[in-house]
């Protein structure tokens, strides 16, 4: 390969000084490697809180709320167009169950952007074994769509939640409340709602996830035990769950879906606005600091090439007598700048990696959690060596540029 | 005889602390194939005008032709295009780039000016080497050479170009008297044989009165030709 005469002077100044040079790349290894651990580690942990969030939030939550009485009914019984003002008003009890559901069920699985949908009734209820009696909610729910939806199977200490649909009167307990009233799987438990008539249900299964309070207070039965247990009838739902093909689109199509329907549609942005928040706050803590990494390692770049331009200002200026002109002067420099970065770079994503996957390998065993959770993102480290390289150019630009001004005959004539 | 160098009325002012005209309406014309010495005492402005010739100063009055073609006015990058192509220079210190082997010292001007493959360049400074007797120190790294050869590689890299216009500022002032000869023989083989103009600065009047042509500079003005 043929190459310039500015790249040969570039790297022959390269390897004259190793150290230096060594020294240069290896601040913008230590950047790029800690850009890519922190990336993964941030992306990982936000992924993984997503994910955990997913695990008991849908995208999208449709449901029923009490609201606010208005001028509605006043306005169709006054038909003339009088000014109607309403003093005081007070919350309206709507009935919790959704009208027509399975009827809004198909008409939401129209939407492209959906992938599941799936109808819940929740209860208040108390548990009672023995004498002991805790406050809690069943979920009544159709568990093979709930596991596909939510993964309920990863959270599965004990049983199969395939029972659900097996056994009559089944129930799937957290382990919280399993602990509290001490009972096993087969033991019988006896759920009493505010509406409904007590009811004895058959332990199938116990689960934990790895918030205690849902642990404490959860359980699964199926849709129709639910509604039995609330003496409903089997029109009787309270939520509709539903995941979107991508959840980043949630609050639009929640908005869709409450044109739609009439109803409250949640999404899980604002059903998780906290996480949000310290997705926010995760993100511009690590940015900082690899911002500061960054422009330590540019600093370090910047002064190795301030310094060699110092040292070699005559030969600078012997060069440029020669007929290097401005812009070739500047090529030498930017160049070893540039070869600093990509060097730097190159072992940067390298190292960034090993470090990535060793911490991945920490074993943290809390809750459902076992090992620190990376993301392995390949534009992460693309993105890495582009930052590399621009804060090279950057730190290269300016010494380069120094050089390229030196004026030969000040400096040839002392 | 075509004219290699052409200057009219050159002015120069430092401004450093109070204005000083360094040169004042210098006016010289040197022809193909001449060796010219300019000598006058320190500070007479030789080495000045010299840098003005070599088109590495640009801050003057006055105009400037090399080989026919104006160079005043014309961009920094179009003058450097120029020294490369057609000046050589020889410095009172060598100047080598120390980091670099003999070789690739006197290699560097013909890569830059990229008229010859990576190989050509090599042989032709090999061959410039051997002109001056240093071949054997081509492979080794410039700073381990003695002075005078140094000298002799740095005028083996003026020479790489076959520039029509070789400049010295005290070529010989560093050496001995022995080198100063080998030096001086050099530059007379090259007006004689390939008509290279050469145009030095020197203390030396030996060296100047050995020379074709001797111009004598005193406060900034020329005081005598030479013709």
């Amino acid at each position: 390969m043929k190459i310039s005469v500015n790249t040969e002077i570039a790297l022959t100044y390269l390897s004259a000084r190793k150290k230096q040079t060594a020294v240069a790349s290896l601040g913008v290894m230590f950047g790029i490697s800690m850009f890519i651990f922190m990336q993964s580690l941030m992306k990982g942990t936000n992924d993984y809180f997503e994910k955990m969030s997913f695990n008991s939030t849908p995208h999208i939550r449709l449901y029923s709320e009490n609201k606010v009485a208005d001028t509605h009914m006043l306005t169709s019984y006054l038909t003339d167009p009088s000014v109607k003002i309403l003093t005081n008003p007070k919350q309206l009890i709507q009935s919790q169950g959704l009208t027509n559901p399975y009827g809004i069920i198909k008409e939401i699985q129209r939407n492209q952007q959906i992938a599941n949908v799936t109808p819940q009734v929740t209860a208040d209820v108390i548990y009672t074994s023995g004498s002991v009696q805790i406050n809690g909610n069943v979920a009544g729910v159709n568990i093979d769509q709930e596991d596909k939806m939510f993964d309920v199977q990863s959270n599965m200490l004990v049983g199969d939640l395939h029972d659900l649909n097996r056994v009559n009167n089944g129930l799937l307990i957290g382990k919280g409340v399993a602990d509290k009233l001490s009972l096993h799987l087969g033991d019988n438990i006896t759920v009493t709602s505010g509406t409904g008539s007590p009811t004895i249900m058959k332990v199938v299964g116990i689960f934990a996830t790895t918030v205690k309070q849902i642990d404490d207070t959860k359980s699964y039965a199926n849709i129709v035990q639910a509604q039995n247990l609330l003496g409903k009838d089997r029109s009787y739902v309270t939520d509709i769950k539903i995941n979107l093909k991508d959840y980043n689109n949630a609050p639009q199509v929640a908005r869709e879906i409450e044109t739609l329907t009439g109803y409250k549609a949640e999404d899980w942005v604002k059903a998780n606005e906290q996480l949000k928040a310290a997705f926010k706050i995760r993100a511009i803590i690590l940015n900082s600091v690899i911002g500061v990494i960054l422009l330590v390692a540019g600093f370090g770049i910047y002064n190795i090439l301030n310094m060699t331009i110092y040292e070699k200002i005559k030969e600078i200026a012997i060069l440029k007598a020669q007929g290097f002109s401005g812009p070739a002067v500047t090529s030498i420099f930017l160049q070893q700048a540039i070869y600093i970065g990509v060097m730097g770079g190159l072992v940067g994503i390298t190292c960034g990696f090993g470090i990535t996957y060793m911490v991945s390998r920490i074993y943290i065993g809390a809750g459902t959690l076992k090992y620190l959770p990376m993301s392995f993102y390949v534009p992460h480290y693309i993105e890495a060596i582009c930052f590399g390289i621009l804060t090279t150019i950057a730190a290269g630009f300016f010494p380069a540029r120094k050089a390229s001004k030196v004026d030969p005959v000040t400096i040839i004539r002392g | 005889m075509e004219v290699a160098l052409k200057a009219t009325g050159i002015n120069k002012v430092f401004h450093d602390a109070a204005d000083l005209q360094v040169l004042k309406n210098v006016s010289l014309e040197v022809k193909t194939g001449e060796f010219v010495s300019i000598v006058g005492k320190s500070g007479c402005g030789k080495s000045t005008l010299l840098y003005v010739l070599s088109t590495m100063d640009t801050d003057y009055e006055g105009s400037l032709e090399l080989n026919e073609v104006k160079v005043t006015g014309k961009s920094l990058n179009e003058l450097a295009r120029i020294r490369n192509e057609s000046i050589g220079f020889v410095f009172q210190f060598h100047y080598l780039l120390p980091d670099f082997t003999c070789l690739k010292n006197v290699m560097i001007p013909a890569l830059r000016l990229g008229k010859l493959s990576y190989k050509e360049a090599e042989e032709k400074a090999y061959e410039k080497l051997k002109m001056f007797g240093v071949e054997d120190q081509a492979l080794k790294k410039a700073n381990k050479l003695s002075g005078g050869q140094q000298q002799r590689v740095a005028i083996a890299r003026a020479l790489i170009n076959e520039p029509t216009i070789i400049m010295g500022d005290e070529p010989t002032g560093n050496l001995d008297s022995k080198n100063t000869g080998i030096v001086f023989d050099l530059f007379q083989k090259l007006t004689k044989e390939f008509g290279q103009t050469i145009i030095t600065v020197t203390h030396d009047e030996d060296f100047a009165k050995r020379s074709d042509r001797i111009i004598e500079m005193a406060d900034g003005e020329i005081r005598s030709h030479g013709h």
